[in-house]
């Protein structure tokens, strides 16, 4: 039963090619550059419209994104080839609550970290679960 | 056929029809709304929908959103089992005499703060909407639509021969109370030590999603589901009840849920009601295997 309650995210249908594009999937921190041209100081430009397959936030490490597609595979007992990516809704893989709290909980264990109930909530993606395991490693060695 | 093991406050009498699927659409035979004190739990098996136009049928009573849910679901398997989901839900509301504006295509829903669904009636100057209740749970092989007249209900459904991937005493230690952690490790057979194990997430399952605040509204850790009054009894007892506490002092936990669990031939079905506190006897459960 898909009882995990969150918001819903609307993601495309195209597979993102995290493969390929793997130095663009690790976006700056800082989503504003200021230039300096000829001593001329411009203003600071905001990374403008990005494509809708990339976030403009700190994405998740591809191996971290790999290694949930892993575990989520595992679960819910796909075979290897399947198509399971950073965009792969939980729901539409067909994970049930009882599946999406195993997941996290093999999450937890793979890697040292613990996730609340509230964030657990609002994971619906591979992709949200990669980039909260980021956050809370980088919490932890804080 | 199936047989059932009823686990409830008080007897609850529960009433058992099946029916076979009718290709045409308009043979919904209407219902009146449940009594205060009536549990209607309406499911279907999917493997039991085998014509391909009769799917069709019920994809064609979905909203344009739903419908776009059922396309994004990865295989054939698990679109069949979304449209049947929101099929169910559907056709089993539509069935109530509610009013002649209601039918399958025309109910409209929505979700509450914390995202559980319900219906978004179609207000009109005369008229108000029956305070109809409904949850709905799924599995792979199992798609289930509880409903009720003025009580909350969350309702969860499991096969029974499921595996949990994780150690299952592990598991319980993360997200379980104590007390049900004790009694999970009080079995020493493993095959029912991973049937209490699902008994239990049923249960706690459907409390939650009768409480509807979402998983993080009333973490698991925060209540112990127990049948009757000893902590590690007998879990076979029939006449023991099944009662939900708080683990720590606070009230946030009450005694007004009644549950019911079921035991049909390869599921179990956890079903939580608010419990009428008038009633001197427990309420009467009606079970439908039937969409249309």
């Amino acid at each position: 039963m898909a009882a995990v309650t969150g918001s819903a995210i609307s993601m495309t249908s195209t597979s993102c090619s995290f493969k390929q594009n793997q130095a663009l999937t690790r976006i700056s921190k800082f989503n504003s550059v200021s230039l300096s041209i000829n001593g001329k100081c411009f203003p600071s430009l905001g990374l403008r419209s990005a494509p809708s397959r990339f976030r403009v936030s700190c994405a998740a490490k591809p191996e971290t994104v790999n290694k949930v597609c892993e575990i989520v595979r595992k679960q819910l007992a796909l075979p290897v080839d399947s198509a399971v990516t950073g965009e792969s809704k939980f729901a539409a893989l067909g994970a049930d609550s009882l599946d999406t709290v195993e997941i996290v909980m093999g999450l937890e264990e793979e890697f040292g970290i613990s996730v609340e109930e509230e964030s657990a909530q609002s994971i619906t993606t591979v992709q949200d679960a990669a980039d909260l395991i980021e956050k809370l490693i980088e919490k932890k060695g804080a | 056929m199936f047989s059932f093991l009823r686990q409830s406050t008080f007897t609850m009498k529960v009433h058992c029809f099946e029916r076979k699927f009718c290709v045409s659409s308009s043979s919904l035979v209407p219902l009146p709304l449940p009594s205060r004190m009536e549990t209607h739990f309406w499911y279907i098996l999917p493997d039991e929908v085998k014509s391909s136009s009769l799917l069709n049928q019920y994809l064609d009573l979905l909203s344009p959103c739903e419908k776009e849910n059922v396309f994004r679901m990865h295989g054939d398997r698990l679109k069949k089992r979304a449209i049947l989901a929101r099929a169910l839900v559907r056709t089993t509301i539509a069935r109530y005499q509610i009013n002649s504006e209601v039918s399958p295509r025309s109910l409209k829903f929505r979700k509450n703060i914390h995202g559980k669904p319900e219906v978004e009636w179609q207000l009109d100057d005369d008229w108000r909407p029956p305070p109809l209740h409904f949850n709905i749970s799924h599995t792979s092989s199992l798609i289930a639509c509880g409903v009720t007249m003025d009580s909350l209900i969350g309702i969860d459904v499991e096969e029974k021969q499921r595996t949990i991937k994780n150690n299952i005493l592990s598991f319980a230690q993360r997200y379980f109370s104590h007390h049900e952690v004790e009694l999970l490790t009080s079995i020493s057979d493993t095959e029912v030590q991973r049937q209490e194990f699902l008994k239990l997430w049923t249960l706690k399952e459907a409390y939650v999603k009768a409480l509807g605040r979402g998983f993080s509204g009333a973490p698991f850790k925060t209540f112990t589901i127990r049948y009757g009054g000893a902590i590690s009894g007998n879990v076979n007892s029939e006449a023991s009840q099944i009662v939900v506490e708080s683990c720590d002092d606070s009230t946030s936990h009450t005694s007004n849920w009644e549950f019911t669990l079921l035991e049909l031939s390869s599921h179990y079905a956890a079903i939580c009601t608010e419990k009428d506190n008038n009633a001197f006897e427990g309420g009467t459960l009606f079970l439908w295997n039937k969409i249309i």
